[in-house]
């Protein structure tokens, strides 16, 4: 499957706040190659989980455009936008976002389960991405009896359930060690090539920054390329 | 998202919480119970109290006494009668005919000398005494004014066996409680009559020896002694043998002492009444006391159910807050679910489902726990009323009653739930991600 190209054109975006508005990003213009990879860097509240949010469709966006792959997601209903994190949307969070009372193959398996993947396919679908992550073994385990980076290899392959065409990963190593890093890195990394996916990144570090093919970086309400 | 699925995720959030949720499960049983038990204890003292006044008979149950209606009474419960007339067949066939009438039982009643055990409790002797024994077909005690307070009624061909009232009890100073004590005690009674022997007033009996085998509380007629039609038929034909026809001992000329009626319905009772007045004989039903009690006893199952409802209520706000704080700690949780495809409908399915699910936990544990309170709190009054030498009462659940707690259970707890489930739903998506 191809990735889906990301267009972002005069992107504006305010918080609503007890003493008025709170601008978050002006003008954001941004585009990404179908199958491409890219880091998005920036201080805290710099907005680059907004970014992500108005990107992944977790957000209507106020002001500007937002295309994924051709679908403009301005006017979507919030089915449709649901649909769309649904077909074409990978997520990947820094909390990990496993839900705790679940196993890691039940985890993996509501993500196919809300795409209406049938039983027999969901429980095929669950066994080959978690051996993708090399998870085989510890499918049976609620997160709590897991590593972190563990945790979010099972977020990985939660994320890849849907066969989406763009994942959008926030700071996917913000609590791992640099073992799991690297590890995690790896598998995400390798997404464009193995799944055909977009892969944005949103991190602190910026070694692993500099790993991507388009560096950016957030800051005044702006995107910015990265310096190198 | 499948409703199976909507239902395991409402399953693991509720392993989450079990603590939680096993508090609000016991609010909604506890509200459950107490409406079951509320209703079903206002069931069964509407029962016990229109049982008691109509004797154990049928409500629509009406006596036709041997006598002409007193026009100044017919609208009485309990009218005094006119003048005796005869009540026959012929008059017993035609009320029978009657519309609304479903069954016409005859009442015959023999005056009898009793010899009663010769000493009482209290060791003082009883002379032989005058009885009434009334008798009446025992073959459908359903339709009798006959409540059996101990032992049984006679068997309806038997000649040897009888029942007494607690007038019997009084006159061999017995108290009530201890009713069973004569059960299974003989009497010798016998029916008299002017046989013309040594002497103008030369008696001849006819003996019989009867088992006492129940105590029994009756309205056929005012007689302390029930025994089956056939031994009152007998004693009356003996007495009517006598020389003078059975005048002087007393007998009336009416083959019945009365009938006992049944009406289709309470609602016809009224109409039937009135039609056997038609007829040309007085009668009696305590249809007007029956009303005045169904609606007292309706106001109290009003004010119960009341009471149990505000109860479920409570227990509803115990879900909805529940289902509240488990939104508020679920926020980033909820998100994800967004993040990953969930729509607003299948995050409102399954906090719905939870609710549902606590409601009808709650309602069934509820409806059994109130089953059992009832049947205890029953025993307790049975116990009551046996020392009172009353009959016992059978606390009855209507599955109705069951059914409707249950299903009343999880309709609120869906109504407490759909607050929080509608705000769940409503969250945005980007509480997944969280910051700026």
């Amino acid at each position: 499957m191809a990735g889906a190209a990301v267009r972002v054109e005069g992107l504006t975006h305010r918080f609503p706040t007890r003493r008025g508005p709170l601008p978050v990003l002006e003008s954001v213009e941004l585009e990404i190659a179908a199958g491409g990879y890219a880091s998005l860097m920036g201080p805290s509240g710099a907005g680059k989980s907004t970014l992500l949010s108005l990107i992944g469709g977790l957000e209507p966006a106020q002001h500007g455009t937002v295309e994924v792959g051709g679908d403009r997601l301005a006017g979507l209903s919030r089915d449709g936008l649901a649909a769309f994190r649904r077909r074409t949307v990978g997520f990947v969070f820094q909390h990990f976002g496993l839900l705790e009372a679940l196993t890691a193959a039940e985890n993996v398996a509501l993500a196919c389960a809300l795409t209406g993947t049938p039983r027999p396919e969901r429980r095929r679908r669950t066994r080959e991405l978690l051996a993708a992550v090399a998870l085989a073994e510890r499918a049976e385990h609620r997160p709590a009896e897991l590593s972190g980076g563990e945790r979010q290899r099972v977020a990985i392959a939660r994320a890849l359930a849907n066969r989406p065409r763009l994942v959008l990963a926030d700071e996917p190593t913000g609590n791992l060690d640099d073992d799991s890093t690297m590890r995690v890195m790896g598998l995400l990394e390798s997404l464009p090539a193995e799944h055909g996916c977009t892969l944005v990144l949103v991190t602190h570090d910026r070694s692993l920054a500099a790993r991507a093919a388009l560096r950016l970086e957030l800051h005044d309400r702006r995107l910015h390329a990265a310096a190198a | 998202m499948t409703w199976r699925d909507a239902l395991a995720l409402a399953l693991t959030g509720v392993r989450r919480r079990l603590g939680r949720a096993t508090l609000t499960v016991a609010a909604v049983a506890l509200a459950a119970a107490l409406l079951t038990a509320l209703l079903t204890i206002a069931g069964t003292a509407e029962t016990r109290v229109l049982d008691e006044l109509s004797r154990g008979g049928p409500l629509a149950g009406i006596q036709v006494a041997a006598a002409e209606p007193d026009p100044g009474q017919v609208d009485q419960d309990d009218p005094e009668p006119g003048p005796p007339k005869v009540l026959d067949d012929r008059a017993r066939r035609r009320i029978a005919a009657l519309p609304e009438v479903r069954s016409v039982i005859p009442v015959v009643t023999a005056r009898m000398y009793v010899v009663a055990p010769a000493e009482r409790p209290d060791g003082r002797r009883l002379d032989p005494f005058l009885e009434t024994a009334v008798g009446i077909d025992l073959s459908q005690p359903s339709r009798l004014p006959v409540t059996v307070v101990a032992g049984r009624l006679p068997a309806p061909g038997s000649a040897t066996e009888v029942a007494v009232t607690s007038g019997w009890l009084e006159r061999l100073a017995i108290d009530g409680g201890d009713a069973a004590t004569v059960l299974g005690t003989e009497i010798e009674a016998a029916a008299g009559r002017l046989d013309g022997g040594p002497g103008p007033d030369a008696v001849r009996g006819r003996w019989v020896r009867l088992e006492i085998v129940g105590v029994v509380a009756q309205e056929a007629a005012s007689a302390n002694l029930l025994v089956p039609l056939a031994q009152t038929t007998a004693a009356r034909r003996w007495t009517a043998a006598g020389t003078d026809g059975g005048r002087r001992l007393g007998l009336s000329p009416s083959p019945y002492d009365g009938l006992l009626v049944v009406a289709d319905g309470l609602d016809a009772v009224a109409r039937v009444r009135a039609r056997i007045t038609e007829v040309g004989y007085s009668t009696s039903a305590p249809e007007n006391l029956i009303a005045s009690v169904e609606r007292y006893v309706g106001v109290v199952e009003i004010v119960l159910t009341a009471i149990g409802g505000i109860a479920l209520l409570v227990a509803g706000l115990g879900i909805t807050n529940a289902l509240l704080a488990a939104v508020r700690e679920r926020r980033r949780e909820i998100g994800v679910l967004k993040a990953i495809g969930a729509r607003d409908r299948d995050v409102l399915a399954v906090f719905l489902v939870e609710a549902a699910g606590l409601g009808l936990v709650g309602g069934v544990l509820g409806a059994a726990a109130g089953y059992v309170s009832a049947r205890a709190v029953g025993g307790v009054v049975n116990g009551y009323l046996h020392e009172q030498g009353l009959v016992g009462v059978t606390p009855g659940t209507p599955v109705g009653v069951l059914f409707g707690v249950v299903a009343g259970s999880v309709a609120l707890a869906l109504l407490g739930g759909t607050l929080p489930a509608l705000r769940a739903a409503r969250l945005p998506a980007r509480e997944a991600v969280g910051g700026t």
